[in-house]
């Protein structure tokens, strides 16, 4: 039966490897996400911003300290005086709006802003230089040197040093952790998709009886799982030798201490079970469908069911010790991820760890065995896109 | 010697028993045609004998297995629903299927080669499956099904769609392989192969046995005598629907009819009764072929409901 589970293995490996497509899109899908990434950045390059107009009624006279203060050549300021129609020669000057700097302001440090159109980005550039403004005032009224301000107000600056033994982490083991979990990821997504084709294609090529009459039902799944795991491993093996390099030397990442520093044990047994939990899940529902599109209300539910671990990403990391965070690294459908982002934050007790790994080992196995019976009957039925009554009923089939 | 044993095997799907205590011999050397009308279980059946589902009581023996366990690997096996990758090229199908039954991939290619030279499709053996016609497809699927030269081979409707010349080769090599020992079980809705290829019958209906046993063995059981005549003249007919110990007459053609006696009726007697002035052009007398008596137990059949 191993052997047997061997050969479909190798049959999928090889029939992906010869399939011009699946090359194409190999070499593509990089070469796209560098695209797709540099998209923004052109943007803002060639999306120079427009000229902002802002009216400013000075009673202090320090429209050319604050003008001299803001860089961005964008922002236009233009002086003015009180009057009661200044709103609409906002609008017919199409302004964002205009400032009132009071009489009282070294006082008060208090100023109004009447606006049109409210931009946080250069509210904050204004305040942030009447701000200066004020603090050098202020300094001259208390005969304070710039120097003996910085003296004044200096932060205070802590070097670390990792003990040998320390249980947190530095920022790049961090990264190097998150990336590792994103690949994972990435390897769940693309083929169990690719793993739900080709279970589907075994029914639309009318293949599943002929195959069946030779190999037992479950080593054709294992080795449609195998191979399409030794698949994702060579897609992203490649695509980690194109991107390497530029990490290394571009970006000057410490790769290698910080894979010494990582958990990657850790990181693969959980990413490795949750790739095992969701494969037998895509290729078991590959096998109740006749076409993509047919697919139904659960089909398409469990289909999004590794997005639902994504939705704990944000209560782990602001609370990694809290309730949301110990259920997910135990449930075993978002344990994988939970479990990698929480060591990242904190030390997990042995027993938390252990615990979890036997939920997910034990799911895997459970999981398994139902979905081989579901694509065991699914593979044999011929012609349409099973619902959930039908599915259920299949697990109720002796074989 | 019985290569295929099956004893007293039972199915049942929801509760309904598709399959009913069937018990079936297929011999060494021996073509045993498989028949039955739609949803009667003959493939519910075959899934069985090949362990794609499994019995809820009764057993299936092979005579080159000592255990329960399928021997996959001496079983040439070729569904209804049959298919090929489509973006396979031929020959790494060939590859596959037979690597599934354990031949050495080395052995394949020539042989393979051989086969498809003798199908007349050498020169596809680098094309994709989708780029066949069908009837080249289903070539292709019958090279995949013999070429581990198995031991026992099963077959549901393997001439469908299948030119005569085609149908003829596939004739000639099932044979081949009975002669050389095989066991091979054949279901078909194609009488006329059946009558021709077929060294028994198994006729199954509703889940359960009707008969097996050789096809005279089938006629004596179940067919009747038929005269058929060729009367010169077609206004004679009256005269001739008229004779005693005749159940049914169909009209072939102009002055062409076939007569079916009915059980106790003899042939000569009712032959004596023509009238002598009535000029036959042609007269011949046989017994009703496999198609009569399909149709008729099929029929008898969904009477009984």
């Amino acid at each position: 039966m191993k052997s047997d589970t061997l050969k479909i293995a190798k049959w999928e490996l090889l029939r992906y490897l010869t399939n011009r497509q699946y090359l194409i899109s190999l070499v593509l899908t990089p070469v796209l996400m560098v695209i797709l990434m540099s998209i923004p950045t052109l943007l803002t390059y060639f999306d120079k911003p427009r000229d902002t107009i802002f009216y400013v009624v000075d009673e202090m006279g320090i429209l050319a300290d604050l003008r001299a203060e803001i860089s961005p050549p964008h922002i236009i300021l233009k002086e003015t005086e009180h009057s009661e129609d200044l709103a609409s020669l906002i609008y017919q000057e199409k302004a964002s709006g205009y400032f009132i700097i009071p009489s009282k302001f070294w006082q008060t440090g208090e100023m109004s802003f009447y606006y049109n159109k409210l931009n946080q980005e250069e509210l904050g550039i204004i305040r942030t230089a009447m701000t200066t403004i004020l603090r050098s005032h202020r300094m001259q009224e208390f005969k304070i040197a710039p120097d003996d301000l910085e003296y004044l107000t200096q932060s205070v600056s802590i070097e670390r040093t990792a003990l040998e033994k320390a249980e947190t982490m530095d920022a790049n083991v961090m990264i190097l952790s998150l990336v590792f979990l994103g690949l994972i990821f990435t390897m769940i997504f693309s083929s169990g998709t690719m793993l739900m084709q080709s279970a589907l294609q075994e029914r639309r090529d009318r293949m599943a009886e002929i195959v069946l009459s030779s190999i037992k039902p479950t080593s054709l799944m294992q080795g449609k799982i195998i191979g399409h795991f030794l698949l994702a491993l060579i897609q992203i093996v490649f695509w980690l030798m194109i991107s390497l390099p530029a990490v290394i030397y571009l970006l000057k990442f410490p790769l290698f201490d910080a894979l010494q520093a990582s958990r990657l044990g850790l990181i693969f047994f959980f990413g490795l079970g949750g790739y095992m939990l969701y494969s037998a899940i895509y290729v078991s529902i590959g096998a109740t469908m006749d076409d993509m599109q047919s697919a139904g209300n659960t089909q398409s539910l469990v289909m999004v069911l590794p997005v639902f671990s994504i939705l704990f990403v944000a209560p782990i990391i602001e609370n990694p010790e809290g309730m949301v965070s110990r259920f997910a690294s135990l449930f075993p459908l978002s344990s994988p991820l939970a479990v990698v982002i929480r060591s990242v934050f904190v030390k997990i007790p042995l027993w938390e760890l252990m615990l979890s790994a036997a939920i997910l080992v034990l799911s895997i196995y459970l999981i398994s065995r139902l979905a081989a019976k579901i694509f065991r009957v699914g593979m044999l039925m011929y012609g349409k896109t099973a619902n959930m009554a039908e599915i259920i009923r299949w697990l109720r089939y002796r074989d | 010697m019985s290569g295929l044993k099956i004893t007293r095997l039972c199915k049942t799907y929801a509760d309904k028993l598709v399959v009913d205590h069937i018990s079936l011999s297929a011999l060494r050397g021996e073509i045993t045609g498989f028949l039955g009308p739609n949803g009667a279980g003959k493939t519910t059946t075959i899934r069985m004998i090949m362990g794609i589902t499994a019995p809820d009581s009764g057993s299936i023996d092979f005579e080159d297995s000592d255990s329960a366990k399928i021997p996959h690997h001496l079983i040439g096996y070729l569904p209804e629903e049959r298919g090929l990758y489509k973006d396979s090229k031929v020959i790494n199908m060939l590859r596959f299927l037979s690597g599934l039954k354990g031949m050495d991939s080395r052995d394949v290619t020539p042989k393979a080669m051989n086969w498809l030279d003798k199908f007349g499709i050498a020169d596809k053996a680098h094309s994709k499956i989708e780029e066949l016609s069908k009837g080249m497809a289903q070539k292709v699927q019958f090279i995949a099904t013999i070429l581990h030269e198995p031991k026992y081979i099963i077959l549901d409707e393997p001439f469908t769609g299948l030119d005569p010349v085609s149908q003829d080769l596939f004739k000639a090599e099932l044979r081949r392989f009975a002669d050389a020992g095989a066991t091979i079980l054949l279901s078909s809705h194609q009488m006329n192969i059946l009558e021709e290829l077929c060294d028994k019958i198994f006729l199954i209906h509703k889940g359960k046995e009707l008969f097996h046993g050789s096809l005279s063995d089938l006629q004596d059981a179940y067919g009747n005598v038929v005269i058929k005549l060729h009367l010169e003249d077609a206004a004679d007919i009256p005269r001739i629907v008229e004779l005693k110990g005749i159940q049914n007459i169909k009209q072939t053609g102009a002055g062409k009819l076939e007569l079916d006696l009915v059980e106790s009726a003899n042939a000569q007697s009712i032959l004596r009764e023509i009238p002598s002035d009535i000029v036959l052009k042609e007269l011949s007398l046989a017994r009703s072929g496999l198609h009569e008596i399909f149709v008729k137990i099929a029929k008898e059949g969904r009477d009984e409901v």
